[in-house]
């Protein structure tokens, strides 16, 4: 924990000094990836040890080399650029970095004086932040979708508008019909020509068609892996169910994901048994807040049954016609749309993983997530399933009220 | 009657129909009803929608997927109404997105008619827009801009009332609606069109910075609460824009307009833009005087509850000469006389001297009074003076219900850091300054002012370094504010009021250790006096 806070005040000390700080995140992350790779927690299954890894070089490999990589969000289809060799970088993982190295209330406190409002997702506050002070080197595209979430246009807009860096928005409707696809597929079209036009390469159809025929597989071994979810206890902290994010989302469709999730069937099947209580997560889980982590990491007590957002999508995307199927992708995502697709989503995830409490971490400033709490609630008692939510922040550690919290969350533990 | 609050809304579609479409606001007194069914971190609009829906029996809403919040609304509304439809609008308006919309309008159409059992006939349509279309005047040259989110229609009135210019709103409510009929063959879609190409709201993909041209003498930009769409703009604005720019935050909340419209004032005057001729109040003008230790502050209000104008002024060692000087200023400023001033209510430590008053009042009750007219959603006042804090709890009506004070010795006040800042050298401006990159976490053990100025001395022999000081100095005068809150017990949301309020550095050490943001009046020093003037008005 010191060598953190050292690290941290070092990196405060130089906020004046983009170059300089951006070598110390270089730095912090290469030793994030030698010690995930060193010293490893026995108490942590192969597979997860494996993306750790994955997700943090992944970071790394975006920051080292601007020019081959783009700003996304953790909709955006990132197929295009799995197929292009261009590294993505996603929003919410890199905030998520920079709380985790504690330096996130400077980047957000940035943002703010620069007029951003302080109610908006510290997620996009923080990746704000850290390019007004040019910590985060420019990219050479930026791409994001207009579905779930409010904050991705005028972000992108923002951010794009600053560094006159390209960006490609993709309107993505709310309803699903046969005019959407046909006005997505469109988009996604354009998308590609105008990553071919910038990074001046060729987008091989073939390639992305592996690429999908790659996601289709590693879908179909998510599917096999909430089989077991229910019975078996394989995640030991939440920070875990987050970093599925990169899998589940921006990286899916590469074949380093798609091995993840064989090994992590391999290692569920092979799991102990679920003893205590699971918790199921709705759209967020606090992988920062306090009593979170004392109650849920390494605890035999309690188990993360696993969240909503991991399971967002989880069909097949059509292979013969890669644009068409992807573009069906994102307006059936289970975020997208009336809150009834969501809650369907939860009801099927909830009777097959059978957990004993659900929560809902409400994210500050997340309209979207929040806005739907009381109908999930009703979902909960309708199934006979204790629901807590909670208001707090996922990436600035200040807006979490720890003592009320924990009461709270105490409370509800005793209750199941 | 079918309620919307979209521009984008088909509303002409409704009107052929021989329906009246009803834009709907949101005047709530309280979210109560709404925040039951919606979470209370949503914007303020979407849960006044709601209230507003609630409390008059609204059966027909028709909403477009606008955002994040309105999107939640309809789901939260579905089983509640009679009749809803969401309209999923495009945003991006290429030929596709056209049809999308024209589709989307189709779909309303059909679930509308159904619900009506009520034909719709298309000469209908034509006629209403024929008889909107051509109605559009040039605009004259000198022009504000009204951009951001919705105002609040009295709001845009009173902005349009009080200045010569041309007021063009760029907002949600925006009522200029041009079409294309020239397509008689397919109308519906070269309306759908024409919607489509109304100015760009803040969620369409499309570039709004052509909306800004150099004929503007300024931009009044309105964010709401819990909405962040618009702080992006503002950003953009604040740092490119030549143009004379306000920033104003609502919250759709009756209470604070005139707040709201004395900044607008000031605003206007600054740029240039001639006042109209104020009108008279006709039941006259209120007052309040807050004499305090340290300052005297006068505010004067209208019937409306409007602020008019107000002062602040060191109190001097004869207080009533001083309250005599900022009635004086405060009238001045407001281009009133005496003769206008329908009563006078004095508060603070010096109101028993002042002869001018009709009654008096403590400067608890002010307080609480002036922070809940500010904001209704304030539970709790921490109001930190120049020789006294005290904390305020108020219930939901904004009555007061308990309070404490702080002993009688000036720790934990503005005496105090005054006092230090002297010590240090610096000027109270500095001291103001937030330091949040603290090298070293130092604590002022003593809270008594002699005390602590000794330890700052023997601080300062020690050649530590000055922010870490202020820093410390800044966390004792919180630690005193949020003991005093403490015993009240904590319930938010916190106002902080009184001239500390104007120390970032006091304000950031407070919200830090309670784990939340303090509201901050746009003047915190004035709350007491504006309380008072609210006395004086209801007293009447
Ligand atoms: S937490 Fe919510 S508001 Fe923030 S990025 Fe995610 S979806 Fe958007
Ligand atoms: S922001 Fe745009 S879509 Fe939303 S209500 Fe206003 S005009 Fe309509
Ligand atoms: S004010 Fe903002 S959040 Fe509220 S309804 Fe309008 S666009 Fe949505």
């Amino acid at each position: 924990m010191d060598t953190v806070k050292i690290y941290t005040n070092i990196i405060k000390d130089n906020m004046d000094r983009p170059e300089k700080v951006n070598k110390l995140i270089n730095f912090g992350l290469t030793s994030a990836y030698y010690y995930v790779s060193f010293f490893k927690d026995k108490r942590i299954p192969r597979s997860l040890h494996y993306l750790n890894k994955y997700s943090i070089k992944s970071i790394k490999d975006s920051l080292a080399n601007p020019q081959n990589s783009a700003w996304v969000n953790l909709f955006a289809p990132s197929e295009f650029l799995i197929a292009m060799d261009i590294k993505p970088l996603f929003i919410e993982a890199y905030s998520s970095f920079m709380s985790g190295f504690f330096i996130e209330d400077y980047l957000i406190d940035t943002a703010e004086s620069r007029g951003m409002s302080n109610t908006l997702c510290s997620y996009h506050k923080t990746f704000i932040g850290a390019s007004e002070l040019n910590i985060l080197k420019k990219p050479k595209f930026m791409m994001t979708t207009s579905m779930i979430c409010d904050a991705n246009i005028p972000t992108f807009k923002y951010l794009s508008k600053k560094h006159g860096v390209p960006l490609y928005i993709i309107d993505i409707p709310y309803k699903y019909s046969k005019d959407a696809v046909v006005y997505v597929k469109k988009q996604l079209l354009e998308v590609a020509e105008k990553l071919e036009e910038v990074f001046n390469r060729k987008l091989d159809t073939d390639k992305l068609r592996e690429v999908v025929k790659t996601e289709n597989k590693t879908r179909a071994l998510m599917r096999e892996y909430l089989n077991y979810a229910g019975e078996k206890r394989s995640l030991p902290t939440m920070t875990f169910e987050m970093y599925m994010l990169f899998a589940s989302h921006v990286f899916i469709g590469s074949k380093e994901i798609l091995h993840f999730y064989e090994m992590l069937v391999e290692d569920i099947k092979r799991a102990p048994e679920k003893n205590g209580k699971s918790i199921f997560f709705i759209h967020l889980l606090p992988i920062f807040e306090k009593n979170f982590k004392d109650y849920f990491n390494f605890s035999d007590k309690f188990h993360i049954a696993g969240s909503d957002l991991n399971y967002d999508f989880l069909d097949e995307i059509d292979e013969n016609d890669p644009f068409k199927g992807i573009a069906e992708k994102l307006i059936l995502n289970s975020f997208n749309g009336e809150i009834n697709r969501k809650v369907a989503r939860i009801k099927e995830l909830i009777e097959k993983i059978k957990p004993d409490g659900i929560i809902q971490f409400c994210h500050l400033g997340c309209k979207q997530s929040m806005g739907g709490t009381f109908i999930i609630k009703n979902l909960a008692s309708e199934l006979g399933i204790p629901f807590l939510y909670l208001d707090g922040d996922c990436v600035d550690k200040r807006n979490n009220q720890e003592g009320q919290n924990r009461t709270r969350l105490e409370a509800f533990l005793e209750m199941l | 009657m079918i309620g919307y609050i979209c521009k984008y809304t088909p509303v002409e579609i409704i009107e052929a129909f021989g329906e009246e479409p009803v834009r709907l606001d949101s005047g709530y007194k309280s979210h109560e009803r709404a925040e039951a069914l919606i979470h209370s971190n949503m914007c303020s609009f979407a849960k006044g929608v709601l209230e507003n829906i609630i409390e008059n029996n609204i059966e027909e809403v028709i909403l477009t997927a606008c955002c994040d919040s309105i999107k939640r609304l309809y789901d939260v509304l579905k089983d509640k109404v009679k009749f809803i439809h969401l309209l999923d609008l495009p945003r991006k308006k290429d030929p596709l997105a056209i049809d999308l919309f024209y589709n989307e309008i189709i779909e309303f159409m059909e679930a509308y008619q159904a619900f009506k059992n009520k034909n719709f006939a298309e000469e209908n349509l034509l006629k209403i827009l024929e008889s909107k279309s051509f109605n559009k005047e040039k605009q004259s040259a000198e022009s504000i801009a009204i951009l951001g989110a919705r105002l609040k229609d009295d709001v845009i009135e009173k902005i349009i009332n009080s200045c010569t210019a041309n007021v063009i709103n760029f907002t949600c409510t925006a009522e200029e609606r041009v079409f294309n009929i020239e397509a008689k063959d397919n109308l519906l879609k070269s309306y759908a069109e024409s919607l489509l190409n109304l100015t760009p709201c803040m969620r369409m993909a499309e570039d709004r910075s052509k909306l800004i041209n150099k004929e503007l003498k300024g931009i009044i930009y309105n964010t709401i609460k819990f909405c962040d769409f618009y702080s992006y703009e503002y950003a953009e604005l604040k740092s490119k824009a030549d143009l004379p720019l306000l920033k104003i935050e609502t919250d759709y909340n009756d209470s604070n307009s005139g707040q709201i419209l004395t900044r607008i004032d000031a605003f206007l005057e600054s740029t240039g833009i001639k006042k109209m001729e104020k009108q008279r109040a006709k039941k006259g003008y209120f007052v309040g005087v807050d004499s305090g230790s340290t300052s005297t502050n006068v505010v004067i209000i209208d019937e409306n509850k409007n602020i008019i104008s107000y002062s602040i002024i060191p109190t001097g060692p004869k207080a009533l000469e001083s309250a005599f000087k900022a009635f004086e200023i405060a009238l001045n400023n407001a281009g009133l006389q005496e003769k206008d001033i329908t009563s006078i209510v004095a508060t603070g430590y010096g109101r028993v001297s002042i002869p001018f008053a009709d009654r008096i009042v403590t400067e608890i009750t002010c307080h609480g009074k002036g922070a809940f007219f500010i904001d209704n959603t304030v539970r709790t006042v921490i109001d930190i003076g120049g020789q006294d804090s005290k904390v305020i709890r108020l219930d939901d009506s904004g009555n007061v219900i308990d309070f404490v004070m702080n002993d009688k010795c000036s720790a934990g006040t503005g005496r105090f850091l005054e006092v230090m800042a002297r010590t240090l050298g610096i000027s109270i401006e500095e001291m103001a300054k937030v330091h949040k990159e603290v090298k070293e976490n130092i604590t002022i053990t003593s809270m008594c002012t002699v005390f602590a100025e000794s330890e700052v001395i023997s601080l300062i022999a020690q050649n530590k370094d000055q922010r870490d000081i202020i820093h410390a100095l800044n966390k004792a005068v919180a630690s005193k504010a949020v003991s005093l809150v403490d015993r009240i017990g904590r319930k938010g949301k916190y106002m902080m009021t009184g001239g500390v309020a104007k120390n970032q550095g006091v304000v950031y050490a407070i919200e830090s250790r309670l784990g939340e943001k303090l509201i901050i009046p746009f003047e915190p020093q004035i709350i007491g006096a504006l309380g008072a003037a609210l006395i004086s008005l209801e007293g009447k």
